[in-house]
């Protein structure tokens, strides 16, 4: 999963990326309302967190300007905490509102609970057959058995399982699962994908060829 | 206990009550008064009559037969003793129109009694019962009177040892006339004390309904309702003008409310941001165990967190002790020249870590002041100078004597400041580019301060500044010279 977050403070900005990073999220990052806007609008984030007091641009105005267009879930993350400030928020087209000073355990399960409704899922435990998908404890089990799963493992199991059903091209995998900083090679997606059928069985991941891969 | 008496229009009612029926009471009484005096008068009169009638019959039945009638009527009375002889002889009777006068018992009927000087009847009429035989004093003076016997008015006359009379008349139809008079009178005395009240409540309601409109929208607002005002009449009455005195009350209050409110709100919000840094960082860090290197940086990063916290504390704190200190202005005489070299010197680091020259041009200036806030407010702004400034510019510091004032200006090549930030940057928390800047430690409330500094002791800030052309800002502070 790919997060951007767009705040002003170095060290709110780099702390927040530091604790999203752990948790094995791809982060961007932008300093400015403006630099913001221009990343979001590439459109290969799963969540945005947006700062509301910005240079350049404010919050309300990148969430304006980039609401016709994208439909990335944006939690919005603000030190103005009155009841205006969240209705006006939401009502431009915010999906959460997270007030300043937050915990960051509650901050992860709120960007998990957006990803997760963005895709169209209300429960956190996507089950295929035998196969049971935890996306809040980030645990995999079959028939009863837990896999061990390393981190990019998990993200492409867990991005094709909230998709199911959908072709998933390699681009917009490798747009998901890799930051802007990552220089990974283009063929270590066929390795996590060959890693997960030897882990979950080879029919779990269909590959369509010059399309992409699909968990039916 | 609440009582009726303790509302003014109650009270107000009472007296006035009270008072009207005082008032009434003594109207209808003095009415009632000289109604009857007037009645007394003319009955007097009338009794007078009765008994000059009587007389002028009496002297002329006693004069002896034969004495010589005077030309024209004019005959000189007989005596009183003649007459008292004659009457006791039983020789004399009154003429009958004489007579007709003073018979029945017809309400307001005459009667007459005639005595002796022994007190002996000599004549009566017949209707003078002997219910009305009233005994007169016996006494040798001569004298007349009028008196109240019963319903009977009586003149008196008293002729010593020779001939007492006694004319009456009753007054049953004034008595009766009176009493009709004082029952009409009470009626309508009570009747006007009545609608004397009910205009009173009335009046009295309408002078306190102001009061009462005044009183509502005061539990308003202090109900929490800080925008509410009482409405005035514009008739600029003792209450209008009490009530524009509390409406500029309740403004001051509602300003004062909001600026706090706003200030508390500012305060922690900007507070907010590095109590986040902190919880974010130390959550992450308890996470798992990292690396000695790992370790240093986050505390690093709480360390500068927690710094920016503290100048944030501490500009507050001198933001709210200098606004505290508004009423009584700090006094002592202070060399400006001075301190602003002083100011120069702690910040030349400062300056000479972005290569920035700062120059001055010093001229005595003595002010009335205290040194240490002068120094806040001449280090905010040369620091505000710099910070804002490119690298390589300059800072140009002058001060002198201007007049009744002494005047210092802080003027720098800078980018400036934008127009539509101009009428704002004295503002706390305010920032030009709308977001904070906080690898400068700057807390947004340097110039909040400086001008409250400035206007506490009676100076003022002002600034000019056009984009790209660098800023000036210009203090001016009450001189002592």
């Amino acid at each position: 999963m790919r997060l951007l977050v767009i705040e002003d403070d170095p060290a709110l900005l780099s702390s927040l990326a530091a604790t999203l990073r752990e948790e094995d999220y791809a982060v961007d990052t932008a300093p400015d309302g403006l630099d913001g806007l221009t990343k979001a609008q590439e459109g290969v984030y799963d969540a945005i967190l947006l700062d509301l007091m910005l240079p350049k641009l404010d919050g309300w105005q990148v969430i304006e300007r980039l609401r016709p267009s994208c439909r990335t879930p944006v939690l919005m993350l603000t030190a103005r905490d009155t009841v205006p400030d969240r209705v006006k928020g939401l009502d431009r087209g915010a999906d959460d509102y997270l007030t300043k000073p937050f915990d960051t355990d509650e901050l992860l399960a709120r960007i998990r609970a957006l990803i997760r409704r963005s895709a169209g899922r209300s429960s956190p435990v996507i089950e295929i057959g035998e196969l049971a998908v935890d996306t809040a404890a980030r645990r995999v089990t079959l028939g009863g058995g837990e896999i061990a799963l390393t981190a990019r493992e998990y993200a492409l199991l867990e991005y094709l399982c909230l998709h199911r059903g959908e072709v998933v091209s390699r681009t917009i995998l490798y747009d998901h699962l890799f930051d802007e900083d990552d220089s990974t090679l283009s063929n270590l997606l066929d390795v996590h994908v060959s890693n997960l059928r030897r882990k979950l069985g080879r029919d779990i991941i269909t590959t369509r060829r010059g399309h992409g891969y699909c968990i039916e | 206990m609440r009582t009726p008496f303790h509302s003014i229009r109650w009270r107000v009612q009472a007296w006035h009550g009270a008072i009207l029926l005082v008032v009434v009471a003594a109207f209808c009484v003095t009415t009632y008064r000289l109604s009857w005096n007037n009645h007394l008068r003319r009955i007097d009169k009338d009794v007078h009559r009765l008994d000059w009638s009587l007389i002028r019959a009496l002297s002329r039945v006693s004069r002896p037969a034969g004495a010589p009638q005077a030309v024209g009527g004019d005959e000189s009375p007989p005596s009183p003793t003649l007459i008292a002889a004659r009457l006791r002889g039983g020789t004399v009777a009154l003429p009958a129109e004489t007579a007709a006068l003073f018979e029945g018992t017809d309400p307001g009927f005459a009667y007459f009694i005639l005595r002796d000087g022994s007190g002996k009847v000599l004549l009566q009429s017949p209707n003078a019962a002997g219910a009305l035989d009233t005994p007169c004093a016996q006494s040798r003076d001569i004298d007349e009177e009028f008196r109240m016997i019963g319903h009977h008015r009586e003149k008196v006359h008293r002729g010593g040892q020779t001939l007492n009379s006694v004319v009456g008349r009753d007054i049953t139809p004034e008595l009766d006339e009176m009493h009709r008079l004082a029952i009409s009178l009470a009626v309508s005395g009570f009747a006007v004390w009545g609608l004397g009240l009910l205009g009173g409540w009335w009046i009295a309601g309408r002078a306190i309904q102001p009061i009462k409109t005044i009183s509502r929208t005061a539990s308003r607002i202090a109900a929490g309702n800080l925008d509410k005002r009482i409405s005035t009449a514009g008739t600029d009455s003792e209450l209008d003008q009490l009530s524009h005195v509390l409406n500029e009350t309740f403004a001051r209050l509602h300003t004062a409310f909001e600026t706090q409110k706003q200030f508390t709100a500012d305060a922690s919000h900007e507070l907010r941001t590095p109590v986040t840094i902190l919880l974010s960082e130390t959550h992450r860090m308890l996470k798992r165990e990292r690396t000695p290197e790992e370790y240093r940086q986050a505390l690093q990063t709480c360390h500068d967190t927690a710094q920016r916290m503290r100048q944030l504390i501490e500009a507050l704190l001198l933001l709210a002790n200098q606004e505290a200190r508004r009423a009584g202005s700090p006094c002592g005489r202070c060399d400006l020249a001075a301190i602003l070299k002083d100011t120069v010197q702690q910040l030349a680091p400062l300056a000479a870590a972005r290569s920035i020259a700062v120059d001055t041009d010093l001229k005595e200036a003595a002010c009335q002041g205290d040194p240490a806030s002068l120094s806040v407010l001449a280090s905010n702004l040369v620091a505000n100078a710099i910070h804002h400034n490119r690298d390589g510019g300059w800072v140009h510091l002058t001060c002198r004597q201007d007049g009744p004032s002494v005047a210092f200006t802080v003027r720098d090549n800078g980018p400036g400041i934008a127009a539509e930030d101009l009428p704002h940057i004295f503002q706390r928390f305010y920032r030009g580019d709308k977001a904070r800047t906080p690898t400068s430690g700057r807390t947004g409330l340097g110039l909040a301060i400086a001008r409250t500094i400035a206007e506490n002791h009676g100076g003022s800030i002002s600034v000019d500044s056009k984009p790209g052309a660098g800023a000036c800002f210009t203090v001016r502070l009450p001189s002592t010279a």
